[in-house]
């Protein structure tokens, strides 16, 4: 009876009919998929990260593969809010799902701006404010890893957006609960866990790193242990903030264990890249996976991850280890 | 023409000299890809699991009817060694048709084919097109490679009617040299006789250079079909940049190529 499972889910005030979204920077604005799938089974698609003005990207090679992922170090090119607003937007709008606009600045005013001038477009159900992207320089890092920066800017774009914000955290810091925590503390509606893992590789023969700019972000399967970890860390600390789980979902079960781990909905991301219908294939194994593990919701899954039992003290303890 | 996603089964792995294989693959039904023109290109991933995520590009080779078609390929990579080893029955998934061809066969103006190596795909196609069409004369390949088992598919140009003029790295057939060391005396006589010629070149990426250099000084018309790491091939990951003169500093070796005309390329 999986017809029957109920995919609905939120992230926080945004409201979603499946907890499965496209993952920005993989899915461009969504128009080259609708030949190869239905987007309207999707649960919502973020945007390729939008800027005030547009962004060529960076230099060559920019992607290499990695066994278990990719890395990539585009440079967030995007067609900057302007040519979002007039030419792409309109097409998200039109498919009925969740539109989410990752967006970033360069600096604190423009971020503020960009959150500003984006949240004026109709039919943006949130912004997702990318604070985490390791492809950019400009002292661009600090608002990711700081709690104190995170919190300000996030606080600064809250006031002048008229949707919610769900903040991207970047999984380059020690302590991803007190960025979670700062950035809930200055309204985020949500975070989005994981952005790419900084990352490197080199081509021996040619002695160069295998992407222009040395280090790229790292996604794919290969950092989905981490990615659940920090769900879990988030979800665990900060019960009342609603989490969006990504890194390395190529399947229902993927999926899964990030809602057992505390996410409310995820993002498919990589996978898009080798199957362009990769969310809708993910969000039929969810509904079934569903359906065989008893569940009538995909909202009951959510956090019903359970502790193993504890062991008895005396073993934890045991004597004869102690010298 | 749209792309289309699809499985095919691998009816024949065909080793040729050089390290070179040439795939044949057959759908269960008519795909798009059986509009495909030279320069055109699939993306192929084999039943890789979770280690090896990425699709690889190949030019197509030849689509002989509405459910088959086959690639020439090497291995360079993990990706290639494992599209090596696959046996008739294997399943592959299909991106494709994708990409921008070379242009049509023009009248009055004679191709001149330029292959490397493992670039020798949509140039066959390009020469096999022009066969069918009646246009083989107006057709000449001009293949280098590292050795004469380095050049592969040679009979079927015979067959054509398309002459092959040869360059080896180390002599052992055609002349010695890179295939430039051949298509530059064949530029400079058409300047002299005034010939309207034209180049197409796909290859490596050094060999591209040298023939754009070769053409942009002697004001020949040529297009290059490029290579690029890719992870999607349909436009959207933005790992294929391409360096372009122009208003924007990059195009896409997806979506915009891989068949670029020589002025545009932002190359030293």
């Amino acid at each position: 009876m999986t017809e029957g499972i109920d995919l609905t889910t939120s992230c926080g005030p945004v409201a979603l009919r499946t907890p499965i979204l496209a993952a920005s920077g993989c899915f461009a604005y969504g128009q080259q998929f609708a030949a190869f799938t239905d987007l309207r089974a999707l649960g919502g698609i973020s945007t390729k990260g939008i800027s005030p003005l547009p962004r060529f990207g960076n230099p060559l090679p920019r992607i290499c593969e990695t066994t278990g992922g990719m890395l990539n170090s585009i440079g967030l090119e995007n067609v900057g809010v302007e040519a979002f607003l007039r030419d792409k937007l309109p097409f998200l709008r039109d498919l009925g799902v969740s539109v989410w606009v990752n967006f970033f600045g360069v600096d604190f005013e423009t971020y503020v701006d960009c959150a500003r001038q984006l949240s004026a477009g109709q039919g943006i159900d949130a912004l997702e404010m990318n604070i985490s992207c390791p492809n950019i320089k400009k002292g661009g890092i600090e608002f990711g890893t700081v709690p104190e920066v995170a919190h300000r800017l996030t606080r600064a774009c809250v006031e002048v957006s008229r949707v919610p914000i769900i903040v991207k955290l970047s999984p380059n810091v020690s302590d991803i609960v007190a960025m979670a925590d700062a950035v809930q503390k200055a309204g985020a509606a949500g975070v989005s866990l994981i952005n790419t893992i900084t990352g490197m590789a080199i081509d021996v023969r040619t002695r160069r790193p295998k992407i222009a700019t040395t280090y790229g972000g790292l996604s794919g399967p290969a950092i989905k242990p981490i990615a659940l970890r920090m769900v879990h860390q988030v979800a665990r600390a900060l019960p009342d903030l609603p989490i969006c789980g990504m890194g390395g979902i190529l399947s229902g079960e993927d999926a899964l264990e990030f809602l057992m781990a505390g996410a409310h909905c995820v993002q498919v991301g990589t996978a898009n890249f080798a199957e362009p219908g990769a969310g809708v294939r993910i969000t039929e194994e969810l509904r079934t996976l569903l359906g065989t593990l008893g569940f009538s919701s995909a909202r009951a899954a959510i956090g019903s991850l359970q502790a193993h039992a504890a062991e008895p003290e005396h073993l934890v303890e045991s004597p004869w280890m102690s010298s | 023409m749209t792309a289309a996603q699809f499985e095919v089964r691998v009816e024949a792995n065909r080793r040729l000299s050089g390290g070179y294989f040439l795939l044949e693959l057959a759908a269960a039904a008519p795909t798009p890809v059986a509009d495909a023109v030279p320069g055109q290109f699939v993306m192929l991933r084999g039943e890789w699991g979770r280690e090896l995520l990425n699709p690889r590009a190949f030019s197509i080779l030849d689509a002989p009817d509405p459910t088959h078609f086959s690639i020439l390929a090497k291995a360079y990579g993990e990706g290639t060694r494992r599209l090596k080893r696959v046996e008739p029955g294997d399943r592959l998934v299909t991106t494709g048709p994708l990409g921008a061809a070379f242009p049509r066969p023009a009248a009055g103006v004679r191709d001149l084919l330029v292959a490397g190596g493992v670039g020798l795909p949509p140039l066959h196609f390009f020469a096999r097109m022009a066969h069918r069409a009646g246009l083989s004369g107006q057709v000449e390949l001009y293949y280098g490679g590292r050795d004469r088992d380095d050049l592969v598919l040679l009979d079927d140009f015979a067959a054509w009617g398309v002459r092959a003029n040869l360059a080896t790295e180390d002599g052992s057939a055609g002349v010695r040299g890179y295939v430039t060391a051949a298509l530059a005396p064949r530029l400079d006589a058409a300047a002299r006789t005034g010939e309207a010629v034209r180049v197409l070149a796909c290859g490596p990426t050094p060999m591209l250079a040298a023939v754009r250099r070769l053409v942009l000084e002697r004001g020949v018309q040529a297009f290059l079909c490029l290579e690029e790491n890719m992870a999607c091939g349909f436009g959207v990951c933005l790992g294929c940049a391409v360096p372009v003169y122009g208003a924007k500093p990059y195009r896409y070796c997806c979506t915009d190529g891989p068949v670029f005309d020589a002025r545009e390329v932002r190359w030293p």
